[in-house]
């Protein structure tokens, strides 16, 4: 295809690819630091107003698969993963069902959203730290890799990240002694938190059926400690959404944060003319795939920041797939080309050049390797689009011996956090017990399955249908195990001209698999899941469908994995340009002006959700971005 | 007018006995002249007359023994129960049965789906389980701790 590639004339400090989290905050911190930004987003500008909002709303409600995707379009030009899409990859042929080609073995099941705001529209809000242990898991447990920085060196990135994105929990309630987490050294426990901070807005409240939980609290539980059990706890989850801002103790007493003060957190609500709506959670219950008020945070809160601060030095372009980025002979990056499509969902565009200082790729750690593997760049260290990592995600279900009230309020507002470190790291995986409040809603499809049982096998009608609705929908329980995945070499994201979007440009090819540390994280958390439904009276209702496209098997029995969307680790940093793609701060090792940001730079995964440790190095970035255009203005 | 369209008026006492509201509470979701709707787009008018002729029998002394005969047991009448149920509860059409519509005909509005977002919102399973519809009627900040409402009165 021949094309005239357009030359734009205005040249910026900084273009960033992505309109997302990472994106919205690289953008924001440069354009409050005086500097032109171009952000480029290759999905449509439809969330932004309140009316657009509305729609992606209604087509929530008319989904019949009320999946994390299903309010937001899905162009054919410009598709999404899509959790629908995933079946078992049976033969040496790939599954080509949907936007990923899957080689397997198992497939990869997590998904992401190509829109302006990106996923940040449809995840959880769950807004967790690593461990200090996380960072050196090679060093500790002779497993993957060690990061080339330490808890401390990301803590100050992690106070901004949470006053960014507004997180709700308290600090004395979410030290590792707090969560009864046995940690493997004892200076770990030092400092997690720094003196004097807090969130942003007090804690989330816990649901009723947090409570139910809590009855098994201090239950020993061994999962192969050296130092003896665990001793259950249940502790509130922190959280992307908003809740009552923290007051300071005295009257124009301010917060640390970072290495600066700040006034207390004003909650923002709604992006557009509905600011005031959504300054607190009102239990829409819908949190995954959208919050109807935007009292969750999204990135388009962020983006929006970046937008007022920049007026005229920030442009945004929407409905710009990024192709090509070109490079020079002293390998710097010259220029980014990207396709400019009028109509959302037509295979019409044209080609537009941009040129500027500095490159941030923010697409997410998918998007990022395929757009770095077409434009040929960072080849040196053979690690680009490798170590790709998500949290395997099990489910444990069962019925309660007693109401518990599901199906209200946030997705989950508390967990088990005892597993997420411990000695026995280095013969399995670490993993997060999520306690969920929507009943076997993930897990089995409820309200709608009980309903469709009850008519048409039960043969209930009238108030007896309604009475049996009511006690078997009120014991629903369900636990989520989230397990680390360590990185691997074959776990890996290509690309193949055989694959492409009707737009020509390239599918992700994916080849995945679990190993037996993940296996054996989860199978002993299906143990400890068994042990607490014992303990509370729960009975088990677990089914794992040998049918299923997660289906596993370890030591004999079986189980079924999801995507947890926690895409993480395929362009990872490090201390060596032989062993990683990017340094410390995000910097690709082979391209001085070309950085990569976000969850893709992450070396190993862990038990937390990576949003927040991504926005906390999306901020390190940020800096190091700030400090490279200075430098260059200075020479 | 569905006011005194005595069809509408059996099709609303029928849906009153198989799921187990009242009238008024039917009437006060604001879907039913919508469900009535599809529902006579779904049907043929001799099923539909069929079905809604058992209206008049729930008045007598077992009524349970009339839902179980006339409705839910009948080899026409009872797939269209079925649905009917779960159209209140769901505000998703169920489709019938290929056997059922082989016999007493097909329509091309017999499709899986959510007939309006009212629909999904008003589904009656959301209050039937204690809860809200996901998304929508929130109950506000920190309802979810509360202890839940007990079920249907005198249960």
């Amino acid at each position: 295809m021949s094309k005239d590639v357009f030359e734009e004339d205005r040249f910026y400090d900084v273009i960033i690819v992505g309109a997302g989290i990472a994106g919205g905050i690289v953008a924001k911190e440069l354009a409050a630091a005086g500097q032109t930004v171009l952000i480029l987003e290759a999905g449509a500008d439809h969330g932004e107003t309140w009316q657009t909002y509305r729609s992606y709303l209604d087509q929530y409600y008319l989904s019949m698969a009320k999946t994390p995707n299903s309010p937001y379009p899905n162009l054919p030009t410009l598709p999404s993963p899509s959790v629908l899409d995933i079946t078992a990859v049976r033969s040496t042929q790939p599954d080509t069902n949907g936007y990923f080609v899957q080689k397997g073995p198992l497939p990869f099941s997590s998904n992401y959203l190509r829109a302006y705001g990106g996923t940040m529209l449809h995840w959880l809000g769950t807004s967790l730290r690593m461990m200090p242990a996380d960072f050196e898991m090679q060093t500790r447990f002779g497993k993957g890799v060690d990061w080339p920085i330490s808890y401390q060196d990301l803590r100050p990135y992690y106070e901004r990240a949470e006053w960014e994105i507004g997180v709700s929990a308290d600090v004395k309630e979410q030290t590792p002694e707090a969560l009864g987490i046995h940690l493997t050294q004892p200076e770990d426990h030092k400092a997690y938190f720094a003196d004097g901070y807090d969130y942003p807005m007090h804690p989330i409240p816990s649901s009723y059926v947090d409570g139910f939980f809590a009855k098994a609290d201090d239950m020993p539980i061994n999962i192969g400690n050296d130092d003896g059990p665990v001793h259950l706890k249940v502790s509130n989850t922190p959280q992307g959404r908003n809740s009552t801002p923290r007051r300071p103790k005295e009257k124009g007493g301010t917060f640390p944060v970072g290495d600066e003060v700040r006034d207390p957190f004003v909650p923002r609500g709604a992006t557009g003319a509905f600011a005031f709506m959504g300054q607190r959670c009102e239990g829409n219950s819908s949190c995954i795939p959208i919050c109807p008020i935007q009292a969750k945070y999204n990135a388009m809160k962020t983006l929006g920041d970046a937008i007022y601060l920049g007026q005229d030095r920030l442009r945004k372009v929407t409905q710009a797939v990024a192709s090509r980025v070109e490079v020079g002979e002293d390998g710097k990056i010259t220029g980014i080309v990207y396709k400019k499509y009028p109509f959302p969902g037509v295979a019409q565009f044209d080609l537009r050049r941009v040129r500027a200082r500095q490159y941030v790729l923010a697409g997410g750690a998918v998007e990022n390797v395929t757009l770095a593997l077409a434009s040929n760049l960072c080849r040196s260290s053979g690690e680009l689009g490798r170590n790709l990592m998500d949290h395997p995600y099990m489910m444990c279900w069962g019925a309660a011996p007693e109401p518990v009230g599901p199906f209200r309020g946030p997705g989950s507002t508390s967990s088990y956090a005892n597993f997420r470190d411990g000695d026995f790291r280095g013969r399995k995986g670490a993993f997060r017990l999520e306690i969920g409040n929507w009943g076997w809603n993930f897990a089995a499809g409820s309200p709608n399955s009980d309903v469709a049982r009850l008519v048409e096998q039960d043969n209930l009608y009238g108030t007896a249908l309604r009475d049996k609705l009511h006690h078997d929908v009120q014991r629903q329980v369900r636990l989520g195990v989230l397990v680390e995945q360590l990185p691997r070499a074959s776990n890996r994201v290509t690309i193949d001209p055989a694959y492409r979007t009707p737009m020509g440009d390239f599918r992700p090819v994916i080849a995945y698999d679990l190993d037996d540390y993940s296996r054996a994280g989860l199978a002993t958390a299906r143990d400890v899941c068994k042990q607490i439904f014992q303990r509370l009276g729960v009975k088990d209702h677990t089914a794992y469908d040998p049918n299923s496209a997660g289906y596993f098997t370890y030591n004999g029995k079986g189980y079924t994995f999801w995507g947890a969307g926690h895409l993480v680790g395929t362009h990872r940093m490090g201390t060596s340009r032989d062993t990683s793609v990017t340094n410390s701060v995000s910097q690709t090792w082979d391209h001085e002006n070309l950085w990569m940001v976000g969850c893709g730079s992450m070396p190993t995964i862990a038990t937390s959700n990576p949003t927040l440790t991504l926005a906390a190095l999306a901020f390190r970035a940020a800096d190091a971005i700030k400090l490279a255009l200075k430098e260059e203005a200075v020479a | 007018m569905t006011q005194h369209d005595p069809d509408f008026e059996a099709f609303l006492t029928i849906s009153a006995v198989l799921t187990g509201y009242s009238v008024a509470e039917l009437q006060g979701t604001g879907c039913a002249p919508e469900y009535w709707t599809q529902f006579q787009q779904v049907l043929s008018e001799e099923v539909c007359v069929g079905f809604l002729s058992g209206a008049a029998q729930l008045t007598c002394q077992d009524r349970d023994e009339v839902v179980r005969d006339f409705f839910l047991s009948d080899p026409c009448h009872g797939p269209v129960a079925r649905a009917l149920i779960q159209l209140w509860y769901l505000g998703q059409w169920s489709p019938l049965p290929q056997d059922w519509t082989d016999m007493y005909g097909a329509s091309r509005f017999d499709t899986a789906r959510i007939l309006s977002s009212r629909a999904y919102k008003e589904g009656l399973v959301w209050d039937a389980i204690g809860a809200h519809p996901m998304g929508a009627k929130q109950q506000g900040f920190g309802a979810w701790a509360l202890e839940p409402p007990a079920g249907r009165a005198g249960t």
